[in-house]
């Protein structure tokens, strides 16, 4: 153990073999959030097999999609505990196991089971370790190699819709859900290829940190007996955990929580209801399927060419505010939509919202990254896709129940672009209100007496030396005792 | 004494004689002026009659345009389900006189003779036929004809609703159970049948009706007022049902190879009878479990090879590492003995040792 602890720790090797975890993370987004989109392809199959209708059958992908969210803090803690590689090859039996158990399903409830809660936990177990490890071996190209990673969602929807159509008309839907199961294993290829690293970030340590290690340390000096080897076990367990989730209580990221809960409720209901708008301001069906595919490609586009554009040297350090731009702009072009009423109009709309939806899926992690640190990264993107999990849930029908109630899709795109323009603003206000405390901060540093005045010297030019690395609280901690972060 | 007849009684049938007269005078016109196949007097009740018959079914308008430069015939398709009042009208436009133009109407290469009507406004001329359809008999293809140097003509094809199956085989396994839906856009038949047949494409004349249609057996259920034994192995394997009156449903249930070939869904209406064919195949489990062995030999060896090249590169790694830290505990033991001399070594040595 401690041979490895001496040996290995590096700073981010920023290519080498972390192109090939981009590769396994591009596959892990293929594998789980590509195949949960074409599942839906298989809703007529079951229709007609089950004699259900479509409501019934469109549970199948809530429950899907709502597993892999909600479990995704799970996922973290046990690629944490145990290790990536363990992690994501759990997951990947896991999922293809729900997947060849539902092609043998007899009845709805079956799928519900095996189809919805087996696999979704299974991608759950994958999806937030791989995109973690991407961000361990990146930092001047994160942006780019998270762009890459993000756009196999894209890409592996435009490749498996059709491969997907092509084994129900061969095999049926049943020797299509064998097949994708066995495909589905390829998840322990990419698990197999995420080699655990560790950086020298790693050893810095916090103060909680220090009081958790001096506990454990006590607890082993006193009680070598079985009996209170437990209560150490539990204390450590709950150290252990207080420290992984110390992040939690981190005024930046409670912000950046709240403003993803309101992005998720914004972004859903627009893949969901694009087609029925258009079919109802007079496009035909195949306009509106290709008005789907524009926004598929372009979001593949944007993602890649985001992710490119925000590494370099004049945008690396306001990728927040990249961030907060994009999400804005989304939410505006929702608030155009309800006026858009041809198909001339409605392309433009698709490439655009398709783009910046594209860039600000590549920019969640960097900016939480940003915010936690690479160490907490794993856990605090588990929390992060769990917010995106009862948005994603609740938003669909809400919107549904609006254009019933209205009879028109306006008010329900109204509420969708206020709740993102909501989230950038909130993300800005915050952001700005740190900086007003900094110079207030600062102006109060230099009226005080001189050896302060010595000090804060100091860490201005401490915090400009150091202004990369978005550690400016803690070194104006350092430097004025008195200062409270919060 | 004899009394003569006198001028009174001859006198007396005179009068009658002229009031016949008169009435056959009357009469006369009509006979001699009156068409000899059809009089007015007596036709045109029974034309009525037949109009306010069928002048509550509804009346469908249809129109060709044809001119004088038309290569190819025009041809429209009207699909029709329920007995209606058709209009049909061709117009056709032309630079010469249209008095010269002779107009015709023919059912499937039959002249007919009456019901059509022509009208000339401006250079454009106007022919509407209308014709009443009630059964399967007058289905058919009508066409109009306008005689000029060339002969223009316009088709009206009617058709019964076609039935849409699926195009590409249906693929079930032995064992399963599999559903076949027929459907048609707008339309409700009478009456829906299916047939099966094992190879052959065209429906042989004594194929297998596999079941009564639910109606029919409902009705025979509520006239024997008890339960009708059906055959349970029919019973068994075959469900008909469907959820709308335009789709219908056969459902097979335990499937084997013998199952396997074509299936006709069979739908009655009024005006005629519409049929389509389905394809099932029947399939071993074995088939689909071939690519996915071969996917799974795939992701083993993968894992295999990868998990390998790690060991592989880290017992690299530890080998020089290993040789590296034996010299260093060596030098550390012989460096405590010299001094402090020996730190700056001991510096350069953990420098390199943590690259």
């Amino acid at each position: 153990m401690a041979k490895a602890k001496r040996a290995r720790s590096t700073a981010p090797p920023d290519g080498g073999w972390g192109w090939m975890i981009v590769v396994g993370c591009f596959l892990v987004t293929i594998c789980t959030r590509a195949v949960t989109r074409c599942i839906s392809i298989f809703f007529v199959e079951f229709q007609t097999y089950f004699t259900q209708d479509y409501a019934q059958t469109a549970w199948i992908h809530s429950i899907v999609d709502c597993m892999t969210m909600l479990c995704a803090p799970l996922g973290s803690v046990v690629s944490n505990h145990l290790s990536c590689q363990v992690g994501i090859m759990l997951g990947g039996l896991l999922a293809s196991t729900g997947l060849i158990l539902g092609s043998f399903a007899t009845s709805l409830k079956h799928l519900y089971l095996t189809l919805g809660v087996v696999t979704g936990l299974g991608f759950a177990l994958c999806y937030s370790p791989a995109i973690a490890m991407v961000g361990k071996y990146f930092s001047r190209r994160k942006a780019l190699a998270y762009g890459i990673a993000m756009s196999g969602s894209g890409i592996g929807t435009f490749v498996l819709a059709p491969v997907v159509q092509l084994l129900i008309e061969q095999f049926s839907w049943r020797g299509a859900l064998l097949i994708l199961g066995g495909f589905v294993l390829n998840l322990c290829v990419c698990g197999a290829l995420m080699r655990p690293i560790t950086l020298k970030e790693d050893h810095t340590t916090p103060e909680q940190n220090h009081v958790c290690r001096t506990q454990t340390r006590d607890f082993k000096r006193v009680s070598p007996c079985s009996i209170l080897t437990n209560k150490w076990v539990q204390t450590c367990l709950c150290c252990s955990l207080q420290q992984e989730y110390s992040f939690l209580l981190m005024s930046d990221f409670v912000v950046l929580a709240v403003s993803v809960l309101f992005m998720a409720y914004g972004c859903s209901p627009l893949f969901v209801y694009l087609v029925p708008y258009a079919l109802s301001v007079g496009v035909s069906h195949q306009q509106a399927a290709f008005l789907m595919s524009i926004l598929g490609v372009i979001d593949i586009i944007g993602n890649i060419t985001f992710g490119w554009l925000t590494d370099r040297r004049c945008l690396k350090n306001y990728r927040y505010v990249c961030y907060l731009f994009a999400v804005g702009l989304d939410g505006l072009c929702y608030l155009c939509l309800p006026m858009l009423q041809s198909l001339p109009l409605l392309v433009p709309f698709s490439c655009t919202f398709g783009y910046f939806d594209g860039a600000y899926v590549t920019l969640i992690p960097v900016v939480t990254a940003e915010i936690v640190g690479t160490t907490s990264l794993s856990s605090a993107l588990g929390v992060v896709y769990f917010l995106h999990a009862v948005p994603y849930l609740v938003s669909p029908p809400i919107a549904g129940w609006l254009v019933d109630a209205t009879g028109s899709y306006t008010a329900a795109f109204l509420l969708c672009g206020f709740s993102m323009i909501f989230s950038s603003v909130l993300l800005g206000f915050a952001r700005l209100v740190k900086k007003m405390r900094k110079t207030q901060l600062r102006f109060l540093a230099k009226e005080s007496d001189p050896k302060l005045q010595l000090w804060t010297n100091g860490s201005v030019a401490y915090s400009v030396a150091r202004g990369l690395d978005q550690k400016d609280e803690g070194s104006v901690a350092m430097a004025v005792p008195g200062y409270n972060p919060t | 004494m004899r009394a003569l007849p006198g001028p009174g009684g001859p006198r007396a049938p005179a009068p009658l004689l002229l009031l016949l007269l008169c009435l056959l005078a009357a009469a006369r016109p009509s006979w001699a002026d009156g068409h000899p196949s059809a009089s007015p007097v007596t036709s045109l009740p029974v034309r009525e009659e037949m109009m306010a018959k069928y002048s509550n079914l509804p009346l469908e308008s249809h129109n060709i345009s044809l001119t004088e430069h038309s290569d190819v015939p025009v041809e429209k398709n009207i699909t029709l389900q329920r007995p209606s009042n058709v209009e049909l009208i061709c117009q056709f436009t032309t630079s010469g006189d249209l008095n010269l133009v002779n107009v015709t109407w023919k059912k499937d290469d039959e002249l007919l003779e009456s019901n059509y009507m022509i009208n000339i406004t401006g250079s454009i001329m106007y022919t509407l036929y209308t014709v009443t359809i009630i059964n399967s008999k007058q289905m058919g293809s009508y066409s109009c004809f306008f005689e000029e140097e060339k002969e223009q003509r316009g088709t009206f094809n009617f058709k019964v609703p076609e039935l849409h199956g699926k195009n590409k085989p249906l693929i079930t396994y032995v064992g399963d159970s599999t559903v076949l839906i027929c459907k048609c856009q707008d339309c409700a038949p009478l009456n829906w049948t299916w047939y099966s047949s094992n190879g052959s494409v065209q429906r042989p004349k004594g194929s297998q009706i596999l079941y009564i249609p639910v109606k029919e057996l409902m009705a025979i259920r509520r006239a024997n007022k008890k339960n009708v034994p059906l055959d349970v192995q029919m019973n068994d394997k075959y469900v008909i049902n469907g959820t709308n009156a335009n789709e219908t449903r056969l459902k097979i249930m335990h499937i084997s190879e013998e199952d396997q070939g074509s299936y006709w869904c069979h739908a009655v209406f009024q005006l005629g009878e519409s049929e389509e064919r389905l394809q099932l195949v029947v399939l071993s489990y074995l088939v689909p479990l071939k690519p996915f062995l071969g996917i799974i030999a795939e992701v083993v060896l993968l894992v295999a090879i990868i998990l390998l090249c790690e060991m592989y590169t880290q017992k690299k790694k530890k080998q020089p590492d290993d040789g590296k830290e034996f010299k260093q505990m060596e030098q550390l033991k012989s460096d405590d003995s010299n001094g402090i001399e020996n730190n700056a070594t001991r510096h350069r040595k953990n420098e390199s040792v943590s690259q």
